[in-house]
């Protein structure tokens, strides 16, 4: 966490040293992703990389985090969003071009392995004694999941055995997979090979689900030129096998 | 008498001034000022002051507790392996905040080495204000280590000897003599202790979590608002920059002598 304060500042402080006199080498860009995009979207940059010779920097972070380090001046290229709220703050403020949805999520509950409060139905979330960590509100996964627990009808029950409000979706996935809560509310993509072992996951019935849709464009004052609208393409068309193996489903 | 200085010291100094004075006063630039009687009377405001006062003097009066001893006998034993233990009470300065979070977790938390034990007593620390407390207090009672041994070296040990031979106990003279001379050291060590403590963000949101009104301290509450609204944020920042200053100018550089 502390780095990632860390790399608000520096972020912040790139931004003022590049400014409109010095553009960025046109041969790389920089890619603000929400984290639940982190795995695929390293997948993703790597192959980029390899196509166009050019180098992909990436920053991922919670999508309100992004989109306010973008409009303090972070010279980002390209921005995906967990949400289109965010986007659409973005694109009101600096505004954005080449704006497409790219892919859906849903959200599944997670619990340590050993499933310590014996949780079997995401219903049980609201009982008694559950520790439960959400992402903060205002991080898309957060909002969806508290959506999600209106649509369950126990939005009050479970809300009150909330112990912490992480700062984006990896964070409530540590605390779950280190075992120091008993469940969480994260993507089903969160569950990557990295933790599969530490977590055990319990679906959430479609007809209660949130399906999280994710926007993806190219920052109208993007320095890297042509290069930000390929990227766009790229993930709209052969990034879409990396997000489809992760569990991300189709636009 | 006062000496004056080479003009590049005056200069390279003014750069230092300015180099604390310009991110305050972005702050006061960006800060929206229409809605600050409205944000420092919100939810967040009042509870994070209240959780940040609740942990930063938790953490003081713990950090008091184990520091103080553990300065004196640093300052005062010698036995084998004094120098690794002098270097691990200092080793929480130096550590990544967010390292002490996960170090915390993994002594204190539920699978932690400590974790069996302190849930048997009913104890559970992350997650709550007092584990928020801890992990503020581990963080900066290295302060006060070292405030107790530095002032312990430029004690006068012929007082205690006194004592002493006057026919007071190790414990008499600890409490009437050295404790006493040793209050200006241990006073300031407990509030650059404090000041640490109401600074501390990676180890307690690690450990901790981040909670409104249990574990939510006004760093933390700076951090989330600073995601969402930045506005927010800048407010909540100068409350703690005013309190930080307020202080420090009460303090008055009486710390600068720790360590002289």
């Amino acid at each position: 966490m502390k780095s990632r304060t860390a790399f608000l500042a520096a972020a912040m402080l790139v931004a003022n040293a590049c400014g409109s006199d010095e553009p960025a080498a046109p041969d790389s860009i920089t890619v603000f992703a929400a984290a639940s995009l982190t795995e695929s979207f390293i997948q993703i940059a790597a192959d980029f990389e390899d196509q166009h010779g050019t180098k992909v920097r990436l920053s991922f972070g919670p999508s309100d985090g992004l989109a306010t380090q973008i409009q303090e001046g972070a010279p980002a290229d390209v921005f995906a969003s967990a949400s289109p709220k965010w986007m659409d703050a973005v694109a009101e403020d600096p505004g954005v071009t080449d704006r497409a949805d790219f892919a859906r999520n849903v959200l599944v509950v997670i619990t340590p392995a050993d499933n310590p409060a014996g949780l079997d139905s995401a219903e049980d979330l609201g009982r008694p004694g559950i520790k439960l960590v959400l992402a903060a509100e205002g991080v898309p996964v957060g909002d969806y999941a508290r959506e999600f627990l209106g649509n369950a009808g126990i939005a009050d029950d479970a809300l009150a055995n909330v112990v912490s409000n992480e700062d984006d979706v990896k964070g409530v996935v540590q605390k779950v997979a280190l075992g120091e809560a008993d469940a969480g509310i994260v993507y089903r993509t969160d569950v990557t090979a990295a933790v599969a072992g530490d977590v055990a996951v319990v679906e959430i019935p479609d007809d209660i689900n949130v399906i999280a849709v994710y926007p993806i464009a190219a920052l109208e004052r993007s320095p890297g030129g042509s290069l930000a609208p390929e990227f766009v393409t790229y993930v709209l068309g052969p990034g879409q096998t990396v997000l489809r193996e992760a569990g991300f489903l189709p636009p | 008498m006062r000496r004056r200085l080479p003009a590049v010291v005056v200069a390279f100094a003014a750069l230092g001034a300015a180099f604390v004075l310009l991110p305050v006063a972005g702050l006061l630039a960006r800060a929206p000022w229409e809605r600050t009687g409205e944000l420092l009377t919100s939810d967040v405001a009042i509870e994070g002051a209240r959780v940040s006062l609740i942990v930063s003097l938790g953490a003081a009066a713990l950090s008091l507790l184990v520091g103080v001893p553990l300065g004196l006998l640093l300052g005062r034993a010698s036995f084998p392996g004094l120098t690794v233990l002098r270097a691990l009470a200092l080793l929480p300065l130096v550590l990544p905040p967010v390292v002490a979070g996960i170090g915390l977790l993994t002594a204190f938390g539920r699978r932690g080495l400590l974790g069996g034990p302190a849930r048997a007593l009913g104890l559970e620390l992350p997650f709550t204000t007092a584990g928020a407390a801890i992990a503020a207090a581990f963080v900066s009672f290295p302060f006060i280590v070292l405030a107790v041994e530095s002032g312990l070296r430029s004690l006068d040990t012929r007082l205690e000897d006194a004592a002493a031979s006057l026919g007071a106990s190790k414990w008499y003279v600890l409490r009437k003599v050295t404790l006493p001379l040793l209050a200006p050291q241990i006073a300031a060590g407990a509030v650059l202790a404090w000041a640490r403590a109401l600074g501390e963000f990676g180890a307690t949101i690690t450990f901790a979590g981040n909670f409104r009104g249990e574990t939510q301290t006004m760093p933390l509450a700076v951090f989330e608002a600073l995601q969402s609204d930045p506005g927010a944020a800048t407010v909540l920042s100068l409350v703690l920059v005013v309190l930080s200053l307020a202080v420090l100018i009460a303090l008055r550089g009486r710390f600068v002598g720790v360590g002289s």
